[in-house]
């Protein structure tokens, strides 16, 4: 016959100030352990959302990110007459040549500098992706201004809302100076969520000639349908005189995840590390418990309860202990989520803004992992339990 | 019997339970040394004396915009400009590393290369054969042992920054640097390949003395002020910093996990202690009764302390052993190179020991000066 839970439940209740500390230990490793993976699964989920899966993204073979790839303004001409390409109501081909340039501008905060990606990209840049947009934006005095997309020829920049928060002068109005030019921000972008919210856009061709870069680093096109996509990268990554890589741009965006690999690791690094400490301190209050109810243990074996009973009842206890401190842990971790942060890119070497991202599954796996080391800590505590001599247990104070 | 060996016995009553205790307060400051040291290593660079004197040039818009071949002659005529050299960071993945290659490829002026980074140390024939073959590398010590490689070996790379790919034969093998890791090639090679665009990644050069570095910095950065290619010159040391800023919130991330981590160790000791004390609360009434008063306190107080001292020698002490024995960069695989702990850490390490010690016993010590003599006989357990 197996104890009932309540005997457990009760137990851990009346015996709450020897546990709490142990509860909340592994509700903290817990935290650690969601927080950092929420960390990375925000960055996996901002590329995974980057991307409209009828674009194909063309960068140079060998080029790990856009940033280092380059392509000429003969293959621009080249490809605008190939008739897998879509065309606009005003039949120009959908296809924007991108350039790639990175800013070194200061940090709001005052503290520092750090890398920003500019985008330049031609007219056909905006409709290829429907998922980035203006939204209003604040001036220096912190009023909300309208936004509006750069004119080409005036030094005008798009910078991410997302951004604006880390750097000086992205403010609406703002100005700053890079390479030669002086830049004039115009409108605050959002790109939902996506890569794109840690990007500047500006016109390719005023890039071009600001930054003194014959090249452009990427094409994104839209071809007709789904026929002719599989077409036209076969065709583009056929030709030998090209060296190019073409790719659905969501799958391309799928595969950078340079940046979320270290701390991922960093995480489980973590978890590991930290619940060591909190199996050392669940023995300590699971041993505690046992030997305070060394009678009690001696009573219910006198009862009938056998040895594989008690050795189950204190295992569910230490489970249920590690249970509510991972619940603890979750708690704690959750207001978290949506936070927005920033690190640098392993993939473009700039700064690139993310969400932490707690998913239920992250939850899940928290949770599983502090019933884990509940059960690790108790195990010797419930077998030292299970073997205690009935008369001896009956006989101790 | 003595006062030591009273409390010595106490601490070990419980044998598990001390070792538990200990335990983990080790793995958690273990666990604290470890992220400290991978913090310095991120944020503070590792510094020589040539740092301060040697100076890198790169674009103001960003070390990715590249610089124009004629700023050299320019640069050579600033007073204080010992010796300059092209310094462009190729990027290359090693042969079947398609993923992370873990040592960085530069493209430099071999004359004048030696001429700025002169801690390298390298056989003089080596140098010369370097210097006479332009398809000729020279690699540190330690990328050659990680990889076997030998003098007359060839590396291929994939170019990743640039459009073409390197195939380089070893002519020598260096070693001395701050970082012993490094390809040098020539620059004339990538020229070359790439059709001479005419363009550097940075420059990087070495100024008289350490005094006159800063008024080199301020003469080259005004020597190019509002030309087609701004240039921000910085001594070496300031360059390595000025990427701390670039990981963003990633520092603060690592230092809010030490502080839970200490927080996590607090309680746990906390805990442990007043288990112990409760444990003996009627012995602790017999010796109030006898008149000791203030030595329970010290007697708490020496035992929680040694609990915590004993953790943090074998935690701290065996982080700074471990990391001492570890061939650290091929156990990281070259993310981390010198992973060294200092005397600071330790001292931190300590210091919240010792701190842990004493808060863990002002509970059980409060506890114990408030029951009065009557009510610690009665209690049962």
């Amino acid at each position: 016959m197996a104890l009932p839970l309540k005997y457990n439940f009760a137990n851990v209740i009346v015996r709450w100030r020897a546990t709490l500390a142990t509860v909340l230990g592994i509700a903290l490793t817990v935290a650690v352990f969601v927080l950092v993976q929420a960390l990375a699964e925000g960055i996996k989920k901002s590329s995974a959302a980057t991307g409209d899966p009828r674009n194909v993204l063309v960068v140079r073979k060998g080029s790990t990110a856009e940033s280092s790839s380059l392509v000429s303004r003969e293959q621009l001409r080249t490809f605008q007459y190939y008739d897998e390409i879509a065309r606009n109501e005003r039949s120009e081909p959908v296809i924007s040549a991108d350039i790639i340039v990175l800013a070194n501008l200061p940090r709001r905060d005052g503290k520092g500098e750090a890398n920003v990606l500019f985008r330049g990209i031609t007219a056909r840049g905006v409709e290829l992706r429907p998922q980035v947009n203006l939204v209003p934006g604040l001036d220096a005095q912190g009023n909300a201004l309208a936004s509006r997309w750069f004119t080409p020829g005036r030094r005008e920049i798009v910078v991410s809302a997302r951004l604006a928060k880390r750097f000086a002068h992205f403010r609406i109005g703002g100005s700053f100076k890079s390479g030669p030019a002086t830049f004039h921000v115009v409108g605050w972008l959002d790109g939902g969520g996506s890569a794109y919210d840690s990007e500047c856009w500006i016109d390719a061709d005023e890039a071009r000639s600001i930054f003194d870069r014959d090249m452009y680093s990427s094409f994104l096109i839209r071809p007709r349908d789904e026929a002719s996509r599989s077409n036209l990268i076969a065709r583009i990554e056929g030709d030998k005189r090209f060296q190019l890589r073409a790719e659905s741009e969501t799958e391309y965006y799928k595969k950078q995840t340079l940046t979320a690999k270290p701390i991922q690791w960093l995480g489980s690094f973590l978890a590991v590390a930290m619940s060591i400490g909190a199996v050392f301190a669940a023995m300590n209050t699971m041993y505690a418990a046992v030997g305070a109810r060394t009678r009690e243990v001696g009573t219910l074996r006198v009862l009938g309860f056998r040895r594989r009973t008690v050795l189950v009842s204190f295992l569910i206890e230490g489970a249920l202990l590690a249970f509510i401190g991972g619940l603890i842990g979750c708690a704690i971790s959750l207001p978290m989520n949506g936070y927005t942060t920033g690190t640098i890119s392993m993939e473009t070497f700039s700064e690139t803004v993310f969400a932490f991202s707690i998913t239920p599954a992250l939850l899940t796996k928290g949770l599983v992992f502090a019933v884990l080391v509940g059960i690790v800590g108790t195990f010797l505590p419930a077998v030292r339990a299970s073997r205690l001599p009935v008369i001896a247990a009956l006989k101790s104070l | 019997m003595n006062a030591a060996t009273y409390i010595v016995k106490n601490a070990l009553r419980n044998k598990r339970r001390a070792l538990l205790s200990v335990l983990s307060v080790a793995a958690s400051l273990f666990l604290f040394v470890m992220l400290l040291v991978a913090l310095r290593e991120m944020t503070v660079p590792p510094e020589d004396i040539g740092s301060s004197l040697r100076i890198i040039a790169r674009n103001k818009v960003s070390l990715a915009q590249p610089l124009p071949l004629k700023q050299l002659a320019i640069i050579e005529k600033i007073p204080g400009v010992e010796a300059v050299t092209p310094f462009s960071f190729y990027g290359g993945a090693y042969k079947g590393e398609e993923k992370f290659t873990s040592f960085a490829q530069f493209a430099v002026d071999p004359l004048r290369f030696t001429a700025v980074g002169v801690d390298a140390k390298i056989d003089p024939a080596e140098l010369q054969a370097w210097f006479a073959d332009r398809t000729t590398c020279i690699v540190g010590v330690d990328t050659a042992k990680r990889y076997g490689l030998k003098i007359g070996d060839r590396m291929r790379f994939t170019g990743q920054i640039y459009p073409v790919d390197l195939d380089l034969k070893i002519a020598g093998i260096y070693r001395g640097t701050m970082d012993d890791r490094n390809v040098f090639f020539h620059h004339k090679y990538l020229d070359e390949a790439l059709g001479d665009p005419g363009t550097v990644g940075t420059w990087w050069l070495r100024a008289a003395s350490p005094e006159e570095a800063p008024r080199v910095v301020e003469r080259i950065n005004r020597a190019f002020a509002n030309t087609a290619a701004e240039v921000r010159a910085e001594t070496e040391r300031a360059f390595q910093l000025s990427f701390v800023s670039m990981w963003g919130n990633i520092k603060i991330l690592i230092g809010s996990i030490c502080s839970v981590v200490v927080f996590t160790l607090l309680l746990v000791t906390v805990s442990t202690m007043s288990m112990a004390i409760r444990e003996r609360f009627r012995e602790l009434a017999v010796l109030k009764a006898l008149g000791f008063r203030r030595e329970l306190f010290a007697f708490i107080l020496a035992e929680s302390f040694a609990l915590a001292m004993t953790g943090a020698l074998l935690g701290a002490g065996g982080a700074w052993w471990l990391f001492h024995s570890l061939d650290i960069p091929k156990v990281t695989n070259g993310i981390f190179v010198s992973f060294e702990v200092t005397p600071r850490h330790m001292g931190l390490a300590f210091g919240i020991a010792a701190l842990l010690g004493i808060i863990s016993a002002i509970g059980p010590a409060i506890t114990v000066a408030r029951t009065s003599v009557v009510q610690g006989l009665r209690t049962l357990d």
